[in-house]
């Protein structure tokens, strides 16, 4: 018997391939509330200005009012539930692991998301949710107050040298190290606990998890939120999402404690329709 | 007469710049788990169970000032910003532009809070709280009508001094008062702490 051509054997291998592709994504489970009842089309239109700076020329991420996300249940598509979701759509480059995890977590509803039980949501999830947030800077933070979750904050240390401290105890919100390039805020972030979702859908994260966020107000109205999903146990390569985050002149943040009376989480089943 | 001029000196500095009570570093509170050893206003027999801190609820105002646990003042001319490690992860903020509280305030948590510097010091104004937050760990109860007035003196670049008014009809017969210390640990951080992290559900 003669050896096979090459050929051939790359036929073969493509067709093996072909029988070991990845199980399909599951599908959003569809508009969670009635879409009449969602304000988007109810967002005040509001003219924007130049991007305003602080006096010593960086970026001014602050001012009277408020940053809102929006509901963005799922950061790697378009429209998640019968709303606008993340910028635009991205292929994950899933491991097998979280692949399976994510299509769980699509399936039962979310029914374990930690934020449901009051837990933080991480990051970049704080700005794929829908509550909104401030930014206060100083010369070497920048302080994020959150209405939602437990009323939590988030400090970046300004750091152009962008050190880390060593042996990071494994955190929800990590370690965030910043600096400013132009009108960007960069921020570097390590030292996660890998038990927060990086969104309501239910992308998983591992304690590698190492993150790169860019925030730069484009006008006076505008956040552009970009940032980078360096998982290597989570994810095959690095993978980068966006959103756009709108300002809400006047608005002040309400004092939303989760913990309050929560006794739901408990009692939710996923999805029995099978 | 140097003395006075010293002093005069002093009071126009500290109304043309408003004191740093910031800086590179966090505070932390001297424990004091009782606010009240006067037994005139000896604590209720509330037991540790109920105690909305062990379900991870913020600790309110003033307790969240004496709990044995660093936070930061993070300072800017409209508002003040303080961040806790300890209770439930939560911040709270006193605005600084002038306004008044709100006529009527939702009950909450942390209430509504205004301050005002007087000379050296921050006064701070807070209405606005629901009923179940705890004064301090002993467990001195309160009523929505509680009105609370914090003082804070930065008596050194390592020092403050906390003095607090709780002025509150429905549950003690006059004002009362009690005080503190706070002191700063330059060049340290906030650590992440996550009450529910540690009881179990």
């Amino acid at each position: 018997m003669k050896a096979p051509s090459p050929l051939i054997a790359l036929a073969c291998l493509a067709l093996a391939s072909t029988f070991a592709q990845q199980p399909p994504l599951a599908k959003d489970p569809g508009p969670f509330l009635p879409p009449s009842d969602f304000p988007e089309d109810k967002v005040p239109k509001l003219v924007a200005g130049p991007a305003p700076h602080l006096s010593d020329g960086r970026p001014d991420f602050g001012g009277d009012g408020a940053w809102y996300p929006g509901f963005n249940g799922n950061v790697a598509e378009t429209k998640w539930k019968g709303v606008k979701s993340a910028d635009q759509h991205v292929d994950v480059p899933f491991l097998p692991w979280t692949l399976k995890t994510y299509n769980e977590r699509v399936e039962n509803l979310s029914k374990d998301d930690p934020e449901a039980k009051c837990l933080p949501v991480g990051v970049p999830r704080f700005m794929f949710d829908p509550y909104p947030f401030q930014m206060i800077q100083t010369r070497n933070q920048v302080l994020f107050v959150f209405e939602g979750d437990n009323y939590l904050w988030r400090i970046v240390t300004i750091d152009p040298k962008g050190t880390h401290p060593k042996n990071l105890k494994p955190t929800w919100l990590g370690d965030s190290v910043g600096h400013y390039e132009g009108d960007t805020l960069v921020v570097d972030v390590i030292g996660f606990n890998g038990l927060a979702w990086l969104d309501q859908a239910g992308h998983a994260t591992s304690d590698k998890l190492h993150l790169i966020e860019r925030y730069t107000r484009t006008d006076s109205i505008t956040l552009k939120y970009e940032v980078t999903i360096d998982d290597p146990q989570a994810y095959s390569k690095p993978w980068t999402t966006y959103n756009t985050v709108h300002w809400r002149p006047g608005m002040e943040l309400m004092e939303s404690i989760c913990q309050e009376d929560e006794k739901s989480s408990i009692h939710m089943i996923g999805n029995t329709k099978k | 007469m140097k003395c006075f001029i010293l002093f005069a000196l002093a009071v126009i500095s500290a109304q043309a710049q408003a004191p740093d009570l910031g800086g590179d570093g966090v505070w932390l509170p001297r424990p004091m788990p009782d606010l009240a050893p006067n037994p005139k206003f000896q604590k209720n027999h509330t037991t540790n169970k109920s105690d909305p801190v062990a379900r991870c609820l913020p600790p309110g105002v003033p307790r969240i000032m004496l709990m044995a646990r660093p936070f930061e003042i993070v300072q800017t001319p409209n508002r003040i910003v303080f961040v806790y490690e300890g209770g439930a992860h939560v911040w709270r903020q006193v605005w600084m532009d002038g306004r008044p509280h709100p006529k009527d305030p939702n009950p909450n948590w942390l209430g509504h809070s205004i301050g005002h510097w007087d000379g050296a010091t921050l006064v701070v104004d807070s209405i606005g709280f629901n009923e179940q937050t705890w004064l301090d760990d002993a467990g001195h109860p309160h009523t929505e009508q509680l009105h609370v007035i914090e003082r804070f003196t930065r008596t050194g670049p390592l020092a403050m001094k906390y003095e607090v008014s709780i002025d509150d009809p429905g549950a003690y017969t006059q004002p009362w008062t009690s005080s503190s210390s706070f002191s700063f640990r330059a060049g340290e951080k906030l650590a992440e702490d996550i009450c529910l992290d540690k009881i179990s559900r």
